[in-house]
């Protein structure tokens, strides 16, 4: 049953007269105002005000109770939330308690010069005298009201139900509210404050563990789960169990009844397109493109190159005409001739002649003639290098710098011979290895696999652990690869190097004057410290690698059970699961019961006080005029009130737990009110409308001067 | 203001027929005021209850007192009888299922269930 509230503004305000009071119920969750003498509030709202802002025109408004909440886009209010006049069960910020009697009053149509209606207000049970002088004080300054009368809303709510016969003259009031619950005497229909007890517990903090194990439950539905929501949620499912362990083991075995009592919320869910598996037409369809596509490209390249050739060759055919043309040109014609070609020499026409030649052979794909070249070293070294035999003296300064370069060239050409020599020689090596190894395996195939396996494994290890050292400076914990320097990762072995060069040079050198730089050592420093990472990385690792890689290959040939570590760890990315409906369902099953539990045990949310059940044990205890006749009278007349004992189950609950702690055979009856919610602003009503209640009054006048000490003293007589 | 927002009567008027001293008297527009109201428990240190005789009953002596019985210990995380206690994040939890959930909780996950029975680490 969500909370409904009820703000049309009324328009007979003018017809009552100023003598017939206004009856307010002032609780920490709803605020009810209306007539005295009839049935029912005329106007009920949340007892919360917000102060967002407007956003289009940036002006903070007040914005009192709970309205559509499609209203609220207009306003900005990530600033500040709700707000209420209320810190436990105690008005305490009358700014806001003003905003929120603002609204009732003009709610119930008010509009004359002042409130002219004597007022009955609730306040909580032994209200401090500082929070009703405040509200006093207010209702009198601002609002003009002639007199008031404070009383409490389970009082009223127990006169309530006794006129209606419900409950006796002598009983107890347990009165679970919002923010606390009370245990209230009564002997002869008058209230026993001495005999109260207040537990800090009530409907707020059920909604609220409520809020917080479904929003830890669900952490990806936590915005779904705002206040009203949960507020609805526990009205709607929530049930207080007969026996809390029991109902728990049902949850906890699975059974069947476990399951029926569970409740699911589906969140709106749209399930995601499903993806149909191309068909082979559109495969066929799609190879097709991509072929034509493909075929165009290569047409491209072909026409680009065909086009390319064509230039070259006539750039070929175009220079050896004009070599041709040079030669019959006579000599001395010959820059008038080259000047209009544009050319400066005989020489670079030839030149360009070579490279237009060499560009049209690699176009058109044939084998440059480098490679030909070197293979010819070989033989034609004799020739080409023949100056170096040729002692220094006996050559010209061309001739010694031709030589020198002869020289440069004949080694270039032999280091290459030697390396190819050497590579040749290391794979006859390895082949003989290999060879060798076969033997082996022939003679032992089990054991060979066996010792390649640990000798794989070995090698692995000191491969990996070598790399971890270097990046990640000894820290054993392999699941970091991502090498950075963040908070709590270790530097790796240069950068700790680095660190330490640094602190060193920063630290060594005295506090006196700075004299880094005097001398040349000094800046040896950089050289050590810009030596990179892999400066220090010797041929072991190297030589190591390329064993892993061979012991690797090897294995992968003869044993099928084997899989190569690989280098990198795969990242591979968490796989995301489709997201079904189940993932969208908040299953609520002990928390149906768990939550409303803390009513009954409050340490369950770190109150240490005593629970309902427990709370009718003490109050008893505390009556002054404690007997057992009393209390059996007293018992014998259990009214609950108040929002949170709407739960379901409560009533059997609280009688077996009050059973337990009462002795044996005494009479206990436990009756729930009419209506809990609202019995407390119509007991209120009836009593105002009560001829005495103006003897229960007080003005302004009185306040004045009978003082504080009057106040605190004010106690309404209800039994009139 | 949109049509449907005054249609609806959202906005709480700044000027009230009925009032002696209007909102904006009391507390003008543009001045910083400090914080004008006290706390409850500001309140209730003023209200000097220790100069009142105890038998009187006040909103301070009214107060239940802790449980006489031996309190229920149920599992954090599930609701269940929680026979054991993981002395590592000092959750109570039902059985090992639980605690493998226990364990791989995050810290913070761990210091909200806590909080939840107001048994969190509150560093000040």
């Amino acid at each position: 049953m969500p909370f409904v509230s009820e703000i049309q503004r009324q328009s007979d305000f003018n017809h009552f007269p100023s003598t017939t009071p206004i009856v307010i119920d002032n609780g920490a969750s709803a605020f009810r105002i209306g007539w005295a003498g009839e049935s029912d509030p005329r106007v009920i709202f949340r007892n919360i005000v917000q102060r967002p802002r407007h956003k289009a025109t940036g002006e903070t408004v007040t914005i009192v109770g709970d309205h559509d909440p499609s209203l609220l886009k207009y306003f900005d209010c990530t600033r500040s939330g709700p707000r209420s006049a209320f810190d436990g069960n105690v008005v305490y910020q009358f700014e806001i308690m003003e905003y929120v009697l603002d609204f009732g009053f003009d709610r119930l149509g008010a509009n004359g010069p002042e409130i002219d209606h004597p007022v009955l207000i609730t306040e909580c049970v032994c209200n401090p005298v500082q929070s009703r002088s405040k509200m006093a004080e207010l209702l009198f300054e601002t609002y003009g009201v002639p007199s008031i009368a404070f009383g409490v809303d389970a009082a009223f709510s127990y006169m309530y139900n006794q006129q209606l016969g419900i409950c006796d003259k002598d009983g107890l009031a347990i009165c679970p509210g919002f923010t606390a619950s009370h245990v209230i005497p009564f002997i002869d229909g008058e209230p026993v404050y001495k005999g109260c007890c207040r537990t800090n517990i009530g409907g707020y903090h059920v909604t609220d563990s409520l809020k917080q194990l479904l929003s830890l439950k669900y952490p990806h539905h936590m915005a779904r789960f705002t206040w009203e929501k949960v507020e609805d949620l526990k009205m709607e499912h929530c049930y207080i169990a007969s026996d809390y362990a029991s109902e728990a083991q049902l949850f906890q075995k699975g059974t069947k009844e476990a399951e029926e009592k569970t409740r699911c919320w589906q969140l709106p869910w749209i399930p995601p397109p499903t993806e149909e598996p191309p068909s082979e037409e559109e495969i066929a369809r799609k190879a097709a493109i991509k072929e034509k596509q493909g075929q165009r490209l290569r047409e491209m390249a072909e026409a680009k190159r065909s086009s390319r050739i064509n230039e070259l060759e006539n750039e070929v055919r175009g220079l050896e005409f004009l070599l041709h043309q040079l030669v019959q040109v006579a000599e001395d014609d010959i820059p008038s001739f080259l000047s209009e070609t544009g050319y400066i020499s005989k020489q670079e026409i030839e030149s360009a002649l070579t490279k237009a030649t060499q560009s049209l052979r690699k176009a058109k794909g044939e084998p440059k003639d480098e490679q030909a070249e070197t293979e010819d070293h070989t033989d034609a070294t004799n020739e080409k290098f023949h100056l170096i035999n040729v002692p220094d003296d006996v050559l010209s300064p061309e001739q010694l710098k031709e030589k020198r370069r002869q020289l440069f060239l004949k080694t270039t050409s032999e280091g290459r011979q030697r390396a190819k020599q050497k590579r040749y020689e290391v794979e006859l090596e390895r082949e003989r290895r290999n060879q060798l190894d076969e033997e082996r395996r022939m003679e032992n195939p089990e054991l060979y696999l066996e010792e390649l396996r640990v000798k794989y494994k070995e090698l692995s290890e000191k491969v990996e652990h070598r790399k971890r050292l270097k990046t990640n400076g000894g820290h054993t914990n392999g699941n970091n690869v991502s090498g950075g320097v963040g908070r709590g990762e270790r530097l790796n072995a240069a950068q700790r190097e680095r660190m330490r060069l640094l602190t060193t040079a920063a630290f060594d050198r005295g506090k006196g004057e700075d004299t880094f730089g005097a001398r040349d050592e000094d800046w040896q420093l950089y050289k050590l410290m810009s030596k990179d990472n892999n400066d220090d990385d010797d041929e072991g690792p190297d030589e190591d690698e390329a064993e892993l890689v061979r012991l690797s290959s090897r294995l992968q040939g003869i044993d099928p059970t084997f899989v190569p570590k690989s280098d990198v760890q795969p990242t591979e990315m968490p796989k995301f699961r489709p997201l079904t409906k189940e993932d969208f369902q908040i299953v609520m099953g002990v928390e149906r019961f768990r939550c409303p539990e803390i009513l009954f045990h409050p340490n369950w949310i770190g109150v240490d006080q005593t629970g309902l059940d427990e709370m009718t044990d003490v109050s008893l205890r505390r009556l002054p005029s404690y007997s057992d006749d009393i209390a059996e009278r007293l018992t014998n007349s259990i009214l609950i009130t108040g929002g949170s004992c709407l739960f379901p189950g409560i009533r059997e609950r609280l009688e077996a737990g009050i059973r337990m702690i009462r002795p044996c055979g005494s009479p206990i009856r436990v009756v729930r009110a009419l209506d809990p919610i609202l019995d407390a602003w119509r007991g209120a009503s009836v009593y105002a409308a009560g001829s005495q209640f103006t003897t229960q009054t007080f003005s302004r006048m009185d306040y004045h001067e009978k003082g504080e000490d009057w106040l605190r003293r004010y106690q309404l007589r209800y039994s009139l | 203001m949109e049509p449907e927002v005054i249609e609806a009567e959202l906005v709480l008027p700044i000027h009230l027929n009925f009032k002696r001293i209007q909102m904006y008297e009391k507390y003008p527009k543009g001045q910083s005021r400090g914080r004008h109201w006290k706390h409850l428990k500001q309140i209730l240190q003023a209200e000097n209850y220790h100069n009142y005789s105890p038998d009187e009953p006040n909103y301070v002596n009214i107060e239940s007192p802790p449980s006489m019985h031996p309190c229920k210990r149920i599992c954090d995380i599930t609701g269940y009888e929680a026979p054991y206690y993981d002395p590592r994040t000092t959750l109570r939890y039902a059985n090992a299922d639980i605690f493998k959930v226990i364990r791989s909780l995050p810290n913070e996950y761990v210091q909200r269930y806590l909080a939840m029975r107001n048994a969190a680490v509150v560093l000040r």
